[in-house]
């Protein structure tokens, strides 16, 4: 093979990883979108929040031994749990038109989750475990390593459980209709403090599966990537426009992608520089996002 | 004695900090890039007074004017999005400067040593003030001294027409707007206040601590420097400047005995005020109430 098609297949072999990893930041960015789709708000603290269900899932896997499956399945349900605190706390009791302060409450939980993760594990990186990180398959000149295989498929099939509970529950039609209009849906006999309370779980829950699929593809867990984390979350969910949940999904694997073929080309330590630089671009070109609409920008 | 100096150094330079912050906080903006400016503002300082041997006042000076410059730059596109954008947008901002300076190597030999910014290993040897021989009573004096200037402009300027026009972009952008006030200016015009500020503080940040690194500029202290306006209010400069001694002089010097427990007090702290009291805890009514109960003016009122 001549070093031209050697480096291609290279190149596409970097992107296409970053392709496995991105669906790890649509999912971050979609419960983003689902927040600020019901409560036009941000919360801050989610993706800190889906770091420490991967850790309740991890001190699983330490203490009792617990399988993979299982710490996935405690990281998710522990990540929902924390999802429904944030929202009490930093939620619930804050004036629904006061955006800021419902921010600041959140960034405040943010610190406070994180201090507590890093006073428990003296700020070291642990081991994660991963599911088929053993296997390794081949296609002609590329290689799919199984462990993101496995990331990929569970990130898919969250991500087709939760269109599943929007678009075909009575719940996700509650979700969906206190996110177009609260007062018509109050009128209409929902809760929306409930239905509230109930995105934050469901977010949670996606978050849970994210924050302990992000630890498996990496192998390690460490409370170093809370804030990158948190800001590529944020970056995608503007990219995609913020609300929309398609566009997280596209926004995630662009991300993804494009974070890996800087990597190649730059190295580690420029990477996210450019990554962060991409938000700028679209911020200036299309404010709006990939997919989101002028109203919801403010 | 060193050690009390060494905390009003602080406390003026968090002021600066969280002053930078409520200028644009005045417009209803809220920026999370405040961090960024400050890094910018120290490191400029001090490649200034380091490399180019270049005396305090002027580096300070320029170190101001440049991160004023990025937030003019930075405030275009950012203020074109607004809310919840913007707080996207100057994280994403202030991250950038981060990683920037975390890249950043610009070493010169200066006499047997190496100098200048070095990467990961940060900026050592910005020994100004060591080398000219001030005393710790005579840095202090220096830093309050631009602490008083800054709160002395902006008393006024609240005064003046200029505060009014920000403060009414705050309440109501579209009745402000209809009146004829060009918002993107105003909004612009205070980010790019802030920077200046926010610069001020970084410069002073860098010589009295001899010694910056990227991790010095992260969301934590970005998160300070918007924590201050919020908890002191917005009724004035004094709500700041009590806020940053209650956080710094109170609250993380008071509760050394916690050892680093007490940052997690910082964020319940947070929390619960944003519950309780969500436009501030020094708000207007609060700053009405402890001016009657003082009966004095109110300049006096900060001291109650």
């Amino acid at each position: 093979m001549s070093d031209f098609l050697l480096e291609f297949v290279e190149i596409t072999q970097t992107i296409g990883d970053g392709l496995f990893f991105g669906t790890t930041y649509a999912l971050i960015g979609i419960g983003f979108s689902l927040i600020f789709g019901a409560m036009r708000k941000l919360n801050m603290t989610y993706a800190a929040a889906a770091l420490a269900g991967a850790y309740v899932g991890l001190a699983a896997f330490t203490f009792i031994n617990a399988p993979a499956p299982v710490v996935f399945l405690i990281s998710a349900l522990a990540s929902g749990l924390i999802g429904g605190a944030v929202y009490i706390t930093c939620f619930r009791f804050i004036p629904i038109n006061n955006h800021l302060a419902a921010l600041m409450a959140s960034i405040g939980a943010l610190f406070f989750i994180d201090e507590i993760v890093v006073h428990t594990t003296d700020g070291s990186p642990l081991t994660f475990p991963a599911l088929f990180d053993d296997v390794m398959f081949e296609m002609g000149p590329y290689g799919v390593r199984g462990d993101l295989l496995f990331v990929l498929a569970v990130n898919i099939v969250s991500t087709i459980g939760l269109l599943y509970v929007l678009y075909r529950t009575r719940l996700g039609l509650a979700t969906r209709a206190v996110s177009q209009q609260d007062v018509a849906a109050q009128l209409c006999g929902i809760d929306v403090h409930r239905t509230n309370a109930i995105t934050f779980v469901l977010a949670g829950l996606l978050g849970g599966i994210a924050g302990s699929m992000t630890a498996s593809a990496v192998g390690v867990l460490s409370p170093l990537i809370t804030v990158p984390l948190t800001v590529k979350g944020l970056i995608v969910s503007v990219i995609g426009g913020l609300g929309s949940i398609p566009g997280a999904i596209a926004a995630g694997l662009l991300v993804g992608g494009l974070e890996n073929g800087f990597l190649y080309f730059r190295g580690v330590n420029e990477r996210d520089m450019y990554v962060l630089l991409l938000l700028f671009v679209f911020l200036i070109f299309r404010p709006d996002g990939l997919f989101g609409s002028a109203i919801d920008r403010d | 004695m060193s050690y009390y100096l060494g905390l009003a150094q602080l406390i003026g330079i968090h002021t600066l900090l969280g002053l930078s912050a409520y200028v644009l906080m005045l417009t209803g903006q809220l920026s999370l890039g405040q961090a960024g400016f400050f890094a910018i503002g120290a490191y400029s300082a001090g490649i200034l007074t380091v490399i180019f041997e270049v005396p305090i006042l002027p580096a300070l000076l320029a170190g101001a004017v440049i991160a004023a410059f990025f937030a003019f730059i930075v405030g275009f596109p950012a203020l074109r999005v607004k809310g919840l954008m913007l707080v996207v947008a100057t994280i994403a901002f202030g991250e950038f400067v981060r990683l920037f300076f975390f890249n950043l190597s610009w070493r010169v030999p200066r006499g047997d040593i190496v100098v200048g910014p070095d990467s990961t290993n940060g900026f050592r040897e910005i020994r100004y003030f060591v080398a000219n021989g001030w005393s710790p009573w005579e840095i202090t004096a220096f830093v309050w001294t631009f602490v008083i200037l800054v709160m002395a402009a902006l008393w006024w300027m609240d005064r003046s027409r200029a505060g009014a026009v920000l403060r009414a972009v705050g309440e109501d952008e579209l009745a402000t707007q209809s009146v004829g006030v060009n918002l993107t200016a105003v909004k612009v015009t205070a980010m790019t206040a802030g920077g200046f500020i926010a610069g001020i503080g970084g410069a002073l940040y860098a010589h009295t601590a001899t010694y910056v690194d990227h991790l010095t500029f992260t969301v934590l202290l970005a998160t300070f420097a918007v924590s201050y306006p919020i908890l002191g209010g917005l009724s004035s400069v004094f709500g700041t400047l009590v806020a940053v001694v209650f956080i710094q002089g109170v609250l993380v010097e008071g509760l050394r005995f916690m050892g680093d427990w007490r940052n997690i007090v910082f964020g319940l702290l947070i929390i619960m005020a944003m519950n309780l009291k969500p436009s501030g805890l020094f708000d207007a009514r609060t700053a009405q109430i402890l001016k009657r109960a003082v009966g004095l003016g109110a300049q006096e009122k900060s001291d109650a």
